[in-house]
Formats: C-alpha cells, sequence, structure tokens
C-alpha cells in the first residue's frame, strides 16, 4: 500500500490559496438578481396581514414572495416532518422566521423595499425553554401534529402525537432499580448545554433558476445535495431528474448546512422572477437559520465503592427550535450513547426532542454527543474524587472492550478507547493520584483533566460512487460528497489511486451535481471516509478487475500473479513483463479509446428499533480522549487553557496530517463553547447575533500546546481500515476542560455551560465563604 | 445597506459649512461603527458627510512644551505607531494597540472614537488618565474641552451638532512617569474589554507625587478612580493600594451586559486596580 | 447617485463609478469579478474580507469604495505574478494553512501586511497580529507555522 497513510498535498490548495475557489456567492449568472427577507419580530404570533404591495412597486424589484403566493403547491418541506413552510403561513414560531421576500436588481433595493411590506401580528403566549416547554400547559407551537412525515422506521425515535415534544428515544438494558440498589454511592445531577453557533465563515447562500423546459437548478452551499434534490422534487411535484443541485466548495459546515433551508424559498422566488435569484445571508441572518441545541441532561449514576460502574439513567432534552429539521435524529443520537463509553449493566436512557420558540437547529459536530459527554464525564470525575480513585484508573475500569455489546445491541468492535485515553493522559504529563488534590484558592491555580466519548455515526446511510477510467491511465470519481474543508476530494483520490495503482496525482474528483454524480446520504456525521471511501474503493476494484482480467490474457498470467503499480500492469516479480494501462485499453476495444467504469453503492446496514431502542446503532463507533491543562485566575474567574491532547481512534488514518487538523478544528472549536461561546436570548429576542457580540476563538485563544495523538485499530468494514475523524474529537473536549478547571479549584464543580468568569468567581466565592 | 446620498468636503472648513447648513446630515469617517449600524438597519441617514476625502485633519504633533496634538482624523494606529507617542505618551500607545483588530485600527479615527462615545472602549479610559481635551470646531469658532467633560455616557458627549472634533490634546508628559493599561475581557481575547484600567504613576524617593487610575468600559463614561487628592505626598504602600481597589469597586456604576455583571464587574474593578497600581510601582522601584 | 474615482487595483490604474452605500468589498466582487476577497461577518471581526490599502491591512466590508480614491489597492488576486506564488502563498501550502480556504486569503493579506511591518515576528507577534482573522476549521497552529518558516525571508517592500 502507498498512496495511504500518505500526507498528500490538498488538490484543492492552489485554488484556495490564490482566492480562486468558487463559493456559492461567487456564482454569476446573466441576468441574475438578489434577494433579501423579511423576518418576524415577535417569537410565537398569528399572522394577520401581510401586505406586499407597496415593495412590489419600488422600482428595481422583480419579485415579491408571501403566503399567497404558494396557494396550490406544496409549502411545507422538511426532511423528517414537513413542519416548515417556504415562508410562514398562519403564524410565526420565533423572531427571525422568514414572512416574505425580495427578488430586485441590487441588495440594497431589495432591503429598501422590505421596509414597504406590511406586516399585522397578533402576539401568541410563547415558550422558550425546553423543560417548560415538555409541560401539558405550556403554549403549543402546533395546534396538531405535522401529518407529512418521512423517516426511515428504524430511525429509533418514536414520534409523540401531541404537544411540543416532537419525539422521544428510549434504550434499557438490565433494571436500574435493582442497579441503584445494588450501589455503594448514588450520584444524581442535572447538566446544562448552552444554545450555540456553528460559526462557519461562509454563511448560507444559494443561486437558484428554472430553465424554460421546467427543469430546476440550484447552486448552494450544502452537505446533503441528494437531499436537496430529494426535497425540492417533491415539494415542486417534479421527478428527482428535472432538478439539478450544484455545490462549489463550501466554507465550513459543521452541520449547520444540511438539509433544506434557503433552497426552497429562492426556488420559488426564483420562478415568479423568471430571473436567477441569489440569496446569501448576512451573519446575522445565519443565527437565525441553524444552530447546535442546548440541552439538559439529568443523570443519576450507581457506583460500588471499588469504582464499578453499576447502574445509570439518562434523561436528555433537546431544544430543536421552532422546526423538526433533523433533531429527531440528534436527540436520539445522544440518548444512545448517553450511558458512556462504559460497560454498565444496568442503563435506562431517554431523550426528548422538544420544540421552543427560538430558532431552528442544525446538527453541529458531534451531533447531539457532546451535551451528554459533557454530562457524564462530569460526573465521572465526580464520582472519582468521592470515592477517592484516580479518574484515569476509573475510567479504564469501566471502559468498554473489542467484542463488548453496547447498550443498543450493537457489537462493538475497533474499540481503541483505552489506548486513547491512557495516552492522552500520558501526554498531558498526568500523575496518579494527584490531581484531584487539595487546592488552595488563591492567586493563579492550575489542574489537569480527563475526558473519553462514544459516538455513533449515521446508520444506516447510502454512498454511490462511479469512477471512470480513461485510456491515457488518468481517473475521474464521481460522487456527491462535498468539500467542506476536511479534505476529501483529496482523501477520496488517495483511496482511488491506491485501489488501482496510479499516482494520487492523476486522480481528479469531481464537485456534486445531481445531474452527473451518484447519490450520497450526506457529507456529515463523518461518515464520507467510511461510507463514500468505501464506495470509492468498490468501484475502483471493479475496474481493477477488469484491467487484471485483460493483462491476463495479454500477459497469459494468472489473475493471482498481476499487480497494478504505477499505472501499470506486472506479473508479480517478473517486472520486464508488463503492459501499461493504455496498452490494455488498446487490448481492449483496439485502440487507446473508450473508459473503464466501475460503480458501486454502498449501504451500509442498520438502523435502531422505535420500540426498543435496539438495533445496529452504528455502522461504525467514534472513540476518543482529550486531556487539558488549565490555569485559573482565581481573583477573576477566568479560565485560560494551557495545553489539550486529543487521542482519537482513526481506524487507519489515509491522510494523516488531515486528521490532526480534524482533531485542532475539532478542540478549537469546543474550546469556545466550553469557555465564553453562548447565544443569548431576551424573551426570544436574540441579543447578541453578530461576530462581535459573539466570537468564535481567535488564535490568540488556542492553547500555546496542542497535540493530536491518533490510535489505529482498524475497522474490518472500512477501506483499508479507516473510521470518521471529523467529530471525533470534539466531544470529550468540554469536559476536559471542565474536570481541569475542577481540579484546579480543588473539586468545584460547574455543571452549567459556558464556564464563564463570573460564574467561576462566584463559586469560588462560595466555596472561600464555606472554608471560613 | 440601504441607499444614501454621500458629500465629499475636501476641507475641514467645508465639513463644518455643511453641518451649519444641512440638517439630517451625519458624519463618518473610519465608519467602522456608523457602517454597522446602517447595515443592521438601526441608522438610517439620507446623507453622509464623508470626512475621508479631507487633505490633512490627521497630523500628529509634539512639542515638550505643549505636548501633543493628534488630528481627528487620525488613525487608531497611527496613534499607536508614531515614535513620539510610543516614547512620550507608552499609556496611549498601549491602550491603542490593544483595540479591536489591526484592520479596524487602521480605519479607525480618534474623533470617531470619541465622538461616538461607545463605553466599551480602551483609548477613552487612557486619555481621561493623561488629562486629554478635545477640540471643537464648527463654522464660526474653535472651543477645547477636557475629555472627561466631554464625554458624558454610553454613545453621548457634549459635541454639538454642528461641530466636528478636529484635534485630540494631550498636555505634556510628566517625567519619570510609569503606566500600565490593562484590558480585560471575559471571553474571546479578541473581544471588546470588559473592563479597562489606566493607570499612571509618577513615584519619586518613595513619595508618591502623582498617580490616577481611570477605569473604563465599565460604567457609561470613564471614571477616575484615584487622582492627585487621594495620593498626592504619601507613600504607595500596598496596604494603600488595597485601599484605593477596594473605592474603586464602588466609585464605579457597572452596566451589566454580555461581557459580565454588575457584581462581577465591580469585583473585577478591585482586582484590576490593585494589579494596575502593582504594577506601575514595581516599575518604578526597579 | 454615482461617485467617479480613480484608483489603482493590484497595480492597475482604474476609473469607476461607485455607488454612495456601496462597500469596497462589493465593488471589488461585483464591479471588478474579484471575488478571492469574501464577506464572513460584515462587521469588521473575522477578516475574510481583508485587503491591503497602501500596503496596510482594512476590512473591505466596512470601508466605502468612494474612500480608495487614489489609494493602491492589494487584493489576493493581486498577490501572485503569473505562476509565480508570492512565498506567503507557497507557506501556507507547504504548512497546509487552511481547510475549507473561506478565511484564508484574508489571512494571507494580513499575514503579508504583518511581514512586511515586521520581517522576524516573534511567535507571540504573529499571534497578536493575525489574532484579528478568525478561522473556525481550527487552522491557526498551521497559519503560524507558515509564518515562522518565513520569518527573516521577506524582504522590505519597495518605497513608494
Amino acid at each position: 500500500m502507498t498512496g495511504l497513510g500518505v500526507n498528500v498535498s490538498r488538490v484543492d490548495g492552489p485554488a484556495k490559496i490564490r482566492g480562486w475557489a468558487q463559493y456559492t456567492a461567487d456564482v454569476e449568472l446573466p441576468g441574475m438578481v438578489y434577494a433579501k427577507v423579511l423576518r418576524s419580530t415577535y417569537p410565537h404570533a398569528k399572522l394577520v396581514r401581510v401586505d406586499a404591495s407597496r415593495a412590489e412597486k419600488l422600482t428595481g424589484v422583480v419579485a415579491v414572495l408571501t403566503r399567497d403566493d404558494l396557494k396550490g403547491m406544496n409549502a411545507y418541506f422538511g426532511p423528517v416532518v414537513k413542519d416548515q413552510p417556504v415562508v410562514a403561513i398562519d403564524r410565526v414560531r420565533y423572531v427571525g422566521e422568514v414572512i416574505a421576500a425580495v427578488a430586485a436588481e441590487g441588495r440594497d433595493i431589495a432591503e429598501e423595499a422590505l421596509d414597504l411590506i406590511d406586516v399585522e401580528y397578533e402576539a401568541l403566549p410563547a415558550v422558550f425553554d425546553p423543560v417548560e416547554a415538555m409541560k401539558p400547559e405550556a403554549p403549543a407551537l402546533y395546534t396538531e401534529r405535522v401529518k407529512a412525515q418521512s423517516f426511515p422506521a428504524k430511525s429509533g425515535f418514536r414520534l409523540e402525537s401531541t404537544g411540543n415534544v416532537l419525539s422521544t428515544y428510549h434504550v434499557e438494558e438490565g433494571d436500574v432499580a435493582v442497579g441503584f440498589r445494588e450501589s455503594d454511592e448514588i450520584f444524581e445531577d442535572v447538566y446544562t448545554s448552552q444554545k450555540i453557533q456553528h460559526g462557519h465563515i461562509e454563511p448560507h447562500a444559494a443561486v437558484a433558476y428554472w430553465e424554460p423546459s421546467g427543469k430546476l437548478v440550484i447552486y448552494t452551499s450544502t452537505q446533503t445535495p441528494s437531499s436537496i434534490r430529494a426535497q425540492l422534487a417533491e415539494l415542486f411535484e417534479l421527478p428527482q431528474s428535472k432538478v439539478r443541485v450544484v455545490v462549489p466548495f463550501v466554507g465550513g459546515g459543521y452541520g449547520a448546512k444540511t438539509h433544506p433551508r434557503l433552497e426552497p424559498l429562492v426556488s420559488v422566488l426564483a420562478r415568479k422572477a423568471h430571473r436567477p435569484v441569489q440569496w446569501a445571508l448576512t451573519r446575522e441572518e445565519v443565527f437565525l437559520t441553524a444552530h447546535c441545541q442546548a440541552a439538559v441532561v439529568k443523570l443519576k449514576t450507581g457506583v460500588k465503592r471499588d469504582g464499578t460502574i453499576v447502574a445509570r439513567q439518562v434523561e436528555a432534552i433537546y431544544d430543536a427550535g421552532a422546526y423538526a429539521l433533523t433533531s429527531t435524529n440528534t436527540a436520539r443520537n445522544g440518548g444512545e450513547v448517553a450511558g458512556g463509553p462504559y460497560r454498565i449493566g444496568h442503563q435506562h436512557l431517554t431523550s426528548y426532542c422538544v420544540y421552543t420558540n427560538t430558532p431552528p437547529t442544525g446538527p453541529y459536530r458531534g451531533f447531539g454527543v457532546p451535551q451528554v459527554c459533557w454530562a457524564y464525564e462530569s460526573q465521572m470525575d465526580d464520582i472519582a474524587r468521592r470515592l477517592g480513585i484516580d479518574p484515569l484508573e476509573l475510567r479504564l475500569k469501566n471502559l468498554v472492550h473489542e467484542g463488548d455489546v453496547f447498550v443498543t445491541g450493537d457489537k462493538l468492535v475497533s474499540v481503541g478507547i483505552s489506548e486513547c485515553v491512557k495516552r492522552a493522559a500520558e501526554a498531558v504529563g498526568w500523575e496518579r493520584d494527584k490531581e484531584q488534590g487539595f487546592r488552595e484558592l488563591s492567586g493563579k491555580v492550575r489542574g489537569k483533566g480527563l475526558a473519553v466519548m462514544i459516538k455513533t455515526t449515521m446508520t444506516p446511510s447510502n454512498s454511490s460512487a462511479l469512477v471512470r477510467l480513461n485510456a491515457d491511465g488518468s481517473a475521474v470519481l464521481l460522487t456527491s460528497s462535498v468539500e467542506i474543508g476536511q479534505g476529501t476530494q483529496t482523501s477520496l483520490a488517495q483511496i482511488v489511486a491506491e485501489e488501482l495503482g496510479i499516482a494520487v496525482e492523476r486522480v481528479s474528483v469531481t464537485f456534486p451535481d445531481t445531474d452527473v454524480t451518484p447519490f450520497d446520504q450526506s457529507t456529515s456525521s463523518s461518515r464520507t471516509i467510511f461510507t463514500m471511501g468505501g464506495a470509492a474503493r468498490q468501484a475502483a476494484h471493479q475496474i481493477r478487475q477488469q484491467l487484471l482480467e485483460i493483462g491476463s490474457r495479454v500477459l497469459e498470467a494468472d489473475v493471482e500473479d498481476l499487480e497494478l503499480v504505477d499505472g501499470f500492469l506486472e506479473v508479480k516479480g517478473v517486472p520486464e513483463k508488463r503492459r501499461s494501462i493504455t496498452q490494455l485499453f488498446q487490448a481492449r476495444f483496439g485502440a487507446a479509446v473508450g473508459n473503464m467504469v466501475g460503480s458501486y453503492d454502498n449501504q451500509t446496514t442498520g438502523g435502531l428499533d422505535p420500540r426498543t431502542g435496539k438495533g445496529k446503532g452504528s455502522a461504525f463507533f467514534f472513540l476518543s480522549a482529550c486531556a487539558a491543562e488549565v490555569e485559573v485566575d482565581t481573583e477573576t474567574g477566568k479560565v485560560a487553557v494551557q495545553q489539550v491532547v486529543s487521542a482519537v481512534d482513526a481506524g487507519k488514518a489515509v491522510n494523516p496530517r488531515q486528521c490532526h487538523l480534524q482533531n485542532e478544528g475539532s478542540m478549537i472549536m469546543s474550546l469556545g463553547s466550553a469557555l465564553f461561546e453562548e447565544m443569548v436570548f431576551d424573551n426570544g429576542q436574540p441579543i447578541n447575533s453578530t461576530f462581535l457580540e459573539y466570537m468564535p476563538p481567535s488564535m490568540e485563544d488556542h492553547p500555546k500546546v496542542f497535540r493530536s495523538l491518533l490510535v489505529e485499530t482498524p475497522h474490518p468494514e472500512g477501506p483499508y481500515g479507516a473510521k470518521g475523524v471529523g467529530e471525533a474529537g470534539l466531544g470529550p473536549v468540554e469536559p476536559a476542560i471542565g474536570n481541569a478547571v475542577a481540579n484546579a479549584l480543588g473539586g468545584i464543580r460547574f455543571r452549567d455551560l459556558p464556564l464563564r468568569p463570573d460564574r467561576v468567581l462566584t463559586a469560588i466565592g462560595s466555596a472561600r465563604g464555606k472554608e471560613k | 445597506m440601504r441607499r444614501f446620498e454621500i458629500l465629499e468636503p475636501k476641507s475641514i472648513q467645508e465639513a463644518c459649512g455643511i453641518l451649519a447648513e444641512k440638517e439630517d446630515v451625519k458624519l463618518i469617517a473610519g465608519g467602522t461603527a456608523l457602517l454597522i449600524l446602517i447595515k443592521q438597519g438601526i441608522f438610517l441617514p439620507k446623507t453622509l458627510v464623508n470626512l475621508k476625502k479631507i487633505k490633512g485633519g490627521s497630523e500628529i504633533t509634539y512639542s515638550p512644551a505643549d505636548g501633543l496634538r493628534v488630528g481627528g482624523l487620525a488613525s487608531i494606529y497611527d496613534i499607536e505607531s508614531t515614535p513620539v507617542v510610543r516614547q512620550h505618551y507608552p499609556l496611549l500607545a498601549q491602550a491603542c494597540h490593544v483595540v479591536a483588530n489591526i484592520r479596524i485600527r487602521n480605519m479607525a479615527t480618534i474623533g470617531g472614537n470619541l465622538a461616538h462615545a461607545d463605553y466599551q472602549s480602551d483609548p477613552p479610559a487612557a486619555l481621561v488618565a493623561l488629562g486629554a481635551s478635545v477640540e471643537l470646531t464648527n463654522r464660526n469658532r474653535v472651543r477645547k474641552v477636557k475629555l472627561a467633560d466631554f464625554l458624558i455616557g454610553s454613545y453621548e458627549t457634549s459635541l454639538e451638532p454642528d461641530e466636528l472634533l478636529t484635534a485630540l490634546l494631550v498636555p505634556p508628559p510628566s517625567p519619570d512617569t510609569r503606566c500600565t493599561y490593562i484590558k480585560f475581557t471575559t471571553r474571546s481575547s479578541e473581544d471588546r474589554p470588559c473592563a479597562g484600567v489606566a493607570a499612571l504613576v509618577r513615584y519619586s524617593n518613595s513619595i508618591c507625587e502623582e498617580a490616577r487610575v481611570v477605569v473604563g468600559a465599565v460604567s457609561p463614561a470613564p471614571v477616575v478612580v484615584a487622582d492627585q487628592d487621594r495620593v498626592n505626598g504619601i507613600k504607595l504602600t500596598s496596604d494603600l493600594i488595597r485601599e484605593i481597589a477596594q473605592e474603586a469597586g464602588e466609585l464605579v456604576d457597572p452596566i451589566d451586559d454580555l461581557r459580565g455583571t454588575v457584581d462581577y464587574k465591580r469585583q473585577l474593578v478591585k482586582v484590576l486596580v490593585r494589579r494596575a497600581l502593582t504594577g506601575c510601582v514595581a516599575e518604578a522601584a526597579a | 447617485m454615482k461617485i467617479e474615482i480613480r484608483t489603482a487595483i493590484n497595480g492597475r490604474e482604474l476609473e469607476a463609478s461607485v455607488k454612495p452605500n456601496q462597500t469596497l468589498l462589493e465593488f471589488l466582487r461585483d464591479d471588478l469579478h474579484l471575488r478571492g476577497s469574501v464577506e464572513g461577518c460584515g462587521v469588521g471581526v473575522c477578516g475574510s474580507c481583508t485587503v491591503l490599502i497602501e500596503g496596510r491591512p482594512v476590512s473591505s466590508c466596512l470601508m466605502l469604495a468612494t474612500n480608495i480614491e487614489g489609494k493602491q489597492v492589494t487584493t489576493i488576486e493581486g498577490l501572485a505574478v503569473g505562476d509565480q506564488l508570492d512565498p506567503v502563498q507557497q507557506a501556507f501550502l507547504d504548512n497546509q494553512a487552511f481547510q475549507c480556504g473561506y478565511c484564508t486569503p484574508g489571512m494571507i493579506m494580513t499575514t503579508k501586511a504583518l511581514l512586511n511591518s515586521n520581517p522576524r515576528p516573534t511567535e507571540d507577534e504573529a499571534r497578536d497580529y493575525l489574532s484579528g482573522n478568525i478561522c473556525r476549521c481550527g487552522t491557526y497552529a498551521e497559519v503560524l507555522a507558515a509564518v515562522k518558516s518565513l520569518s527573516g525571508k521577506t524582504p522590505p517592500p519597495p518605497r513608494s
């Protein structure tokens, strides 16, 4: 194996460093006009009147879209339940919901036109907290449950029929009542995670136009082109062949750009305008379009005095915002691993997905897992402290091992978690039984903390790949996987090159274009290298077989004695007996013409039965550990992260440098939500929706020391053993920092994120008060 | 952003003429604050008066007798990087250096910064500590106002509608002064200050001859928490520093915002004032 | 209302008509089709729109287009000369200092300005200067490595 494990230079590098990389807002089409939208100023209200007649008359306005234009067509969309209207129809459910849209010759004209649209609201009671929203007396966002639903039966969750709880997931093992009775100590706490922004620097954007034949073409910054195509086709009652979705480079997604968001509206507007329409969001609008679900996690754990975890009961409540999107899946995803990567005989895990009058969410890197990981890993250290057991020892004692059966019923393979946490602890300079000692709360104090995580990937799922070999021995991989920055165009090329025995530079990978590239479920869930990589490998393998067969005839050798090396087919051990790929084409076609094609639909199987919560939860599991060291200024409450170590089980690192870069990205992102990021609302009004008031971490916030370690326990079903890495490093970062802070402060535990200086200082003050 | 008209005077005089004659016009210098308000639709001017086409108005001059004069159109970066400022007013250079990022510092003008009077800003506290004044010009006359009096509150100054802030004036510095500026952030290190403390100490033969401590970004306007009267002629011991710091916490009137609660800011001020003064004294002793 | 301006973009002099409410970023992208500079936040924080005016980095999303009158503007497109990459661009490639690439042109322009003003920055000085360019993909360590590799190698810019 040659191309794998090599830090091949990114193929998209040359374009990106010149500023030539095309993103969606760069797309310019003849006659293109610009869209701006009018957004609700109420968190929950009936839409009494929407009058856009004055806006239509403004010079330069080409089309205006209101609910009146949705009559006679499907008006609702959504990947799980079709609860989201193209524009608000009878009511608005969050501040920022789109009520009307204008397409105009200039963005400034479009904005001015919005000022001319009259809206009359009738305020309704609203609810902003998911725990409150679950109560029967809470204001209901939906008077009746949306009928139109489409999601695989084995998605694990059950849709509820009434109320603000949209869906529930539940799984059990053993009997927690028995387990708690058998426990020596019980720990019961509530942990919260805040609403945060994904923070992709490229805002959402889409450009749509209709061909005269009635075909819809849309360029969009999305992670899910095939899903967009399917949902737009359904919305407009078109065959999928009459909807074309094209995806250029995407400037970061992290889950915020999954499933239709801008696409339905911009497509309807383009149809009315009879012109291509570009809709690019401002940053403020991104805050209103996608964010990470806040969560409240109630965690009860029973342990033996020797540290064995006997029973764990979790109730995780996820705030879905006003529209479902895939929050149902997020909640299930967190719920199924809410017990953590531990052998626990009695488990009772429940998660809820709850509507509130806040903006829609998007799966955020980690897909519901960081919220539960924050809870179970924070509590783990409290357990260690009370029992007097070293936190590393406590984890090693309880972690899952290869072959264990997980609570979902999955048999675990490729389980490098113990090695991850040991190596992370070693790298951070962990000293056994030292971290949880006494600390004097004065001046600046230091502490180290550990955390581990288990996470699933979207299962079942489907990725198709098509490889075309040209007569000159170069190849093209046709794929709908999106280059969102993770280097997929490069790593997939490496896999195809490896399989065909050609140089990586001779493989090019397409951008998604649903007219041309085959189906992909989603570029998310860190699934691309595993599922699309697997498809690409199989597709290339088919071509490999074709080449070997031709070669065996031409060289009069057995297929088993042949190999593909550097663009040549050779007899093993007899390098003089060889043919170039071009010669093989000539042997097959009579001339250097034609293609050899390989195509593979990689369908991973599984899913969870909603009645039991069990089945096959994941095609592969993410396992990772994090170790952090912090310094806390006890006079100001400010936490400074000194060093972070991320240890991730990658299965097999196709491009090690890329894996490390993903870990670094996971780390700095999570550091932000651990220490200071949070979306703030005042009675449903977002009050910090700009980067001035919500800043992602900067270079100065990056710890001086960061190390990324890759553990490789090859996965039998991954291409060359590879598993996903994109999200793996993120989950344990928040609790590692939280545990480091707790250890620095002699055991002061914070259960709510972020670890704001004022919260820390108040807690230190209380602790000092208690000491006296 | 929505459309507007623009007038582009070529001189301060011409700009003053426009202000005197026209109503409903708004001055724009660096634009780093105003354009955001326009983009957000919070402020919808019909006509902007663009000061960036004025030749001059940004000179920085210094003389030992008169001190520093900074043209209102000088950028924050101009100020922080000019040798006479770095040498004679390091406190000002420090406070300017921590403003936002290099791009904003290149664009934002000191006149704009002071006239906009955003309370979450660094230069004002340092300038009040240095005893600065501003020069305000209209068509008929030029007047000087102490900066401490000019800055009334959050987004509130004593600038008249027909006036331009044409210069910042800083008195000659005293010799043997030690100073420090602390910008404290509670979120990203790129954030605006939760609190800023400017401290100046002239400490000679164990006698504190002069000390000024000004707290910025906490209250609607910078607050002088320690002055001549408080410390003149007294040895600046660590006990006295602690006392001054405690008082400082009571003298400020903190605004509750995303960067900190009222109580937190009060606590923080006590700590930062103590650290700022201690730092100056240590520097003087060395 | 239109304003006539004369400016130089990437060394090329030109005359243009701009609208009062047009930002420099809009002018570069919409009128000149120079789309390497991009909008990330619109409030001068993320730095993705960074261009150099007379060699100094600015947020083009917060600058009115009219204010480039008589000024030299350098955008990302103006760094490479034909096939010859600017050393900063080459260093970003060599050190893999990008992921999604959206913040990259702005990061490169600010790095260029850093090295022009301080050819041998310490790590602290580099962090301080570059910290105003936000990367959500998290390539900060690689950008610093690229800067380190260029330290001492940047010739001072020609005096104008």
